[in-house]
């Protein structure tokens, strides 16, 4: 899995708009491969043989999440997630399947309309309420990774759903509820997980993404 | 003196907008692509002037297929009563005037201080739709003045290596050149300073890369929108093959990635022998083969320089 460079996007380095349909991506691949191959007659005296390769890396690299229609929208998703990009740039699949991403949640929603007594939703289903957990959720100033994980079982929500709902993969969520910033990517993204992850678990993702936080060093 | 006023950098706009034909490299058609400019742009209904600024050897006039003209700008530049208008010599083209280089033997390749500006000013205030400048080759300082100075900057190479490695040569001396004058305008030798000590650090590998860590130091705006207007026009010159053609598109993208400057491809133009079957028989291409490939290419050219204007305005 890719991430974003905190210097330029696929788009960018390929030099396209991030609404760039497939065929342009490719002719745009097939320039840049030229351009940067080290013997490009283009390149002389201005970049170095190993500077070269690096970027013929990047563009390689670029071109296999860009040319892959699934691995594209993750990425552009990642964009707007990190205001790189906003939805409206996003190339026509990608906005059809955030849409298609809600719709396929809204029938979800209308199963668990109904429940029984005592019962709360979620966006997965529903949970048994309990007052003293309630009110830790309330109260709680410390948002670590076993309070998130508590809150979770509470709502009977598994790791399998959360990772379908947020895009993140279990190994990431794991590592979230254990606390384990080592196996986690930079802060900024570990941010942006977070805040996933307490959305799905209809938590003030605010609160719990700044004391989360103050964690990750 | 008159026509002499201060030039404001940045602040002051030039009646005419000004390009400039640059390249490094000698006999690539520079002064081919700057008459054929000139001709067009005139064709299209424009007030051109087009000014010969090879100072020591001039032959835009050889070029547009003229006789060279009785007066040149070593009259201007030796005889300060004399205007640039004075010194504009009509051509056959409707619209076009040319002011000739220095065809006497006195040498005006140094121009003193007071000289330089005055030309540069009365180019600046020249009333014109259009001003061509046609440099000579090298990265003369009076030549990367003039580069500098114009609205447009155009890049002529062709695809051999050594022409390419000239244009990038002159395209780095005309950058650093620009830097350098915002460098004392905004004090930013010792921001610079600092952050070249951490070169390594910091992975400050080109260009690029320095005015994307001094854009994150310096907080002034204005001073990234006047770097940012800097703009490179590349023309791929004598192309031979169609893989030539790709080169431009390549020269364009290294020129985006090692400047972090927007970089425009102008196009390409074929080889032709019909150029110096026309330079001998002292008329213009344009004149001569008005049905060959090579006059749409430039007439294309043409029209997408003019029409950036009309996009700019209308926008």
């Amino acid at each position: 899995m890719s991430y974003i460079s905190n210097e330029q996007t696929y788009y960018e380095l390929l030099e396209i708009s991030p609404d760039a349909p497939q065929d342009e991506i490719h002719r745009a691949y097939q320039r840049a491969k030229e351009t940067y191959s080290p013997d490009s007659p283009a390149l002389y005296t201005m970049f170095t043989r190993e500077e070269a390769l690096e970027l013929s890396k990047l563009i390689e690299e670029a071109y296999q999440v860009l040319s892959n229609k699934s691995k594209r929208r993750d990425y552009d998703l990642q964009l707007v997630g990190h205001s790189k990009l906003t939805p409206e740039e996003l190339s026509n699949d990608s906005q059809v399947l955030q849409d298609g991403q809600q719709t396929t949640i809204k029938p979800q929603k209308t199963q668990s309309a109904e429940v029984p007594s005592g019962h709360k939703k979620t966006r997965f289903g529903s949970y048994q309420v309990k007052n003293e957990m309630e009110d830790a959720i309330e109260n709680t100033m410390e948002w670590d990774g076993s309070f998130l994980r508590k809150v979770r079982v509470y709502k009977n929500i598994s790791l399998e759903q959360l990772s379908a709902e947020t895009k993140i993969s279990r190994t990431y969520l794991q590592a979230v509820e254990d606390n384990n910033f080592d196996k986690l990517p930079a802060r900024v993204f570990v941010r942006g997980f977070v805040v996933q992850l307490a959305k799905a678990l209809g938590l003030d993702e605010n609160k719990v993404a700044k004391s989360y936080m103050n964690m990750v060093k | 003196m008159n026509n002499v006023r201060k030039i404001n950098r940045g602040i002051d706009r030039p009646k005419a907008r000004i390009i400039a034909v640059a390249g490094g490299k000698g006999g690539i058609g520079k002064s081919f692509v700057s008459s054929s400019l000139s001709i067009f742009l005139a064709n299209i209904g424009h007030k051109v002037v087009s000014i010969d600024l090879d100072l020591g050897c001039s032959n835009l006039h050889t070029s547009l297929g003229i006789a060279p003209p009785p007066k040149g700008l070593q009259d201007f530049i030796l005889k300060p009563e004399t205007s640039l208008t004075d010194i504009m010599h009509p051509t056959s083209f409707a619209g076009l005037s040319l002011v000739g280089g220095n065809n006497s033997i006195d040498d005006v390749t140094q121009l003193s201080i007071p000289q330089k500006s005055r030309l540069m000013s009365s180019i600046y205030h020249c009333d014109a739709d259009y001003v061509i400048l046609d440099l000579s080759a090298g990265t003369h300082e009076l030549t990367l003045d003039f580069f500098l100075m114009s609205t447009d900057k155009i890049i002529v190479t062709t695809p051999e290596p050594s022409s390419i490695e000239n244009a990038y040569r002159f395209m780095k001396a005309s950058f650093f050149k620009f830097i350098k004058r915002y460098e004392y305008q905004y004090q930013l030798s010792p921001v610079i300073a600092e952050l070249m000590t951490q070169q390594k650090q910091l992975g400050i590998r080109s260009p690029n890369d320095l005015l994307k860590r001094l854009f994150k130091e310096e907080e002034s705006t204005s001073l990234k929108q006047q770097i940012e207007r800097f703009k490179f026009n590349i023309i791929l010159n004598q192309c031979r093959s169609y893989k030539d053609i790709g080169l431009g598109h390549s020269i364009k993208s290294v020129s985006q990635k090692y400047f972090g400057l927007p970089t425009e491809f102008l196009g390409h133009l074929d080889y032709d022998n019909a150029v110096w079957q026309s330079l001998r028989s002292r008329k213009h291409l344009l004149v001569e083969h008005p049905h060959s490939q090579l006059y749409t290419q430039l007439m294309q050219m043409s029209r997408k320089l003019a029409h950036t204007e009309i996009r700019r305005v209308a926008s």
